[in-house]
């Protein structure tokens, strides 16, 4: 669906992709991952054809710049900030259902209740009123209703509070089946049940690209054993949400999880990292 | 073409909640209603009075804010919505990049020519209720002199807004270019002509090339047919061009300017890197 081939992108003398060659076939479903400044966002304003670039890169097999219309109406975008809109929640709805060829206001409403936003009841707020979650929740909304081929997300939980994080992804995984993604993240724990593949960029280039789910552990269980320091709370609750039990009643607890989320639970953990004394997965 | 109706529609939305819109529709409607507080009707000029009083004294005021008030108002339109990310999420949509440019310049167009027109013909309206003659030449070519220099400042200011990287960038040129223009109506030129270097006809050629300076000879011309008030300046243009020449130049020369700054604009935009 998209190739990318020698990829290179510069502003100025300073090259922010370099080099870059990728290619995603359909049903992917890319974290696209790395720090601030590591040429996320470029990579993706390149794929909608944004930016101009060195190389080659053809999404659908055709040039993203030269068939920007026939492109753009296959692929849903949600950006990182929800843009400044002075339009009604109303209006904005029935603009991007005229723009879009699949899209339509009646599949706009559905995605968005899916998503736990009621448009009816917001249909004459401003945009601009909403708040960061009912703003993200329109955005994917108005992204799905299009049936994209491929869906792009760059950050898009950048602005939500940690619990409407959860609940957002939550809900995402719900309304979306097999579709081909790229999203753009600074952490993979949130996205792990999203996604079968990572691609990390470190400056402007390619570093880790791997498919999650044909790793050697995938459907394996592990077992797993963590002995913490202390009774710590904020620990335990999350041991327990792994499923976790206690071990005669002292610091040591035992459970497992399949091999495919060893990342999301090691990165669940890695936040209290402080706490824990001893560590055995097998 | 469907989608620049629904991107001129959109932007219209937009900026007729936007704040400049109410200060910029309050700035031409108080005008008018602020010369007809003052009797500008009972006052006679070189023989005008009443309506066409009104409306001499109305254009003059537009020579001198109508635009600037253009440029700042449209200078933000593409640097604006790059800055604020609005235009990476549109030119993600299958929007062309004609559908959006031209869509908005239509919108920017309408949006300008609305509260000023409408100053016009309420004044025409008043003028009606309050039993004055109507001066519907001079009232007609004014809203065509006033809708083309309003096409040419509002090329001006979308070929701007491509050209910068900054919103403040383009505010500061914007003024920049208006002060120069302002400062070639007069200033500079007579200063010119009284170091009898430069030969009159190029003087006055140059000044013939800047819009505002033509947008207010031309709304001269209409009450001073023979552009007495303008000294020697005068003869080199009626004699070049004539009178009626001339009203056609003064209509034709700004939207020329406007159209290419336009076009200017947009390949600038098409260009480079949209967002």
């Amino acid at each position: 669906m998209i190739k990318i081939n020698s990829l290179t992108k510069k502003f100025g003398k300073i090259p922010v992709l370099d080099n870059i060659s990728l290619t995603v076939k359909k049903g992917d479903r890319i974290a696209l991952i790395g720090q601030n400044g590591a040429g996320k966002t470029t990579l993706i304003r390149i794929i909608l054809g944004q930016y101009l670039f060195n190389g080659e890169l053809t999404v659908f097999d055709k040039n993203p710049r030269h068939h920007r219309v026939e492109i753009l109406d296959r692929i849903g975008f949600v950006p990182q900030l929800p843009p400044p809109i002075q339009m009604n929640v109303g209006e904005l709805v029935k603009f991007s259902a005229s723009i879009s060829r699949k899209s339509g206001i009646d599949a706009i409403y559905q995605k968005a209740t899916e998503l736990g936003l009621d448009i009816e009841k917001n249909v004459k707020k401003p945009f601009q009123k909403l708040s960061g979650g009912m703003k993200q929740k329109l955005l994917i909304a108005l992204a799905l209703a299009k049936q994209p081929d491929i869906l792009i997300m760059d950050e898009p939980a950048a602005n939500l509070d940690p619990q409407g994080r959860q609940a957002f992804f939550l809900q995402l995984i719900r309304s979306m089946e097999n579709t081909t993604m790229l999203l753009s993240s600074h952490r993979v724990d949130e996205i792990i049940n999203l996604i079968n593949r990572i691609v990390e960029i470190d400056y402007g280039r390619v570093v880790q690209d791997e498919q999650i789910d044909r790793s050697h552990f995938a459907d394996k269980m592990l077992k797993c054993q963590i002995t913490l320091t202390q009774n710590h709370e904020a620990a335990i609750r999350m041991l327990n949400d792994w499923n976790f039990k206690n071990k005669n009643g002292g610091r040591k607890f035992e459970g497992g999880f399949i091999g495919a989320e060893r990342l999301r639970f090691l990165t669940s953990i890695s936040h209290f990292a402080n706490h824990i004394q001893e560590l055995n997965i097998s | 073409m469907n989608t620049f109706f629904q991107v001129s529609i959109a932007d219209f939305r937009e900026s007729f909640r936007a704040k400049w819109f109410l200060i910029y529709s309050l700035v031409f409607g108080g005008a008018v209603i602020l010369l007809f507080v003052l009797g500008i009707t009972e006052s006679r000029v070189m023989g005008f009075t009443g309506l066409s009083r009104l409306l001499i004294t109305y254009i003059q005021l537009c020579v001198a804010i109508l635009p600037i008030l253009i440029l700042i108002s449209t200078v933000r339109s593409v640097v604006g919505d790059r800055e604020s990310n609005i235009l990476e999420y549109f030119l993600s949509m299958p929007i062309s990049l004609g559908a959006y440019f031209w869509g908005k310049i239509v919108s920017k167009f309408f949006l300008i020519f609305i509260p000023i027109s409408t100053a016009l013909l309420g004044a025409i309206v008043w003028g009606m209720v309050k039993s004055l003659s109507i001066p519907w030449y001079i009232a007609g070519y004014y809203a065509l002199l006033l809708g083309t220099l309003s096409w040419c400042f509002l090329g001006l200011g979308m070929f701007i807004s491509t050209l910068v990287k900054k919103q403040e960038w383009g505010l500061g040129l914007s003024i920049l270019i208006w002060l120069v223009l302002l400062l070639f109506i007069d200033v500079i030129l007579i200063g010119l002509m009284l170091q009898n270097q430069i030969q009159e006809s190029v003087i006055v050629a140059v000044s013939m090339l800047n819009p505002i300076m033509v947008f207010r000879t031309g709304a001269v011309l209409l009450f001073d047919p023979e552009l007495t008030s303008m000294g020697p300046a005068s003869y080199v243009i009626l004699d070049n061009m004539g009178y009626r020449g001339f009203l056609t130049f003064t209509i034709l020369y700004p939207l020329s300017l406007g159209w290419l700054f336009s076009w200017l604009g947009f390949f600038r935009f098409k260009r480079g890197d949209l967002v």
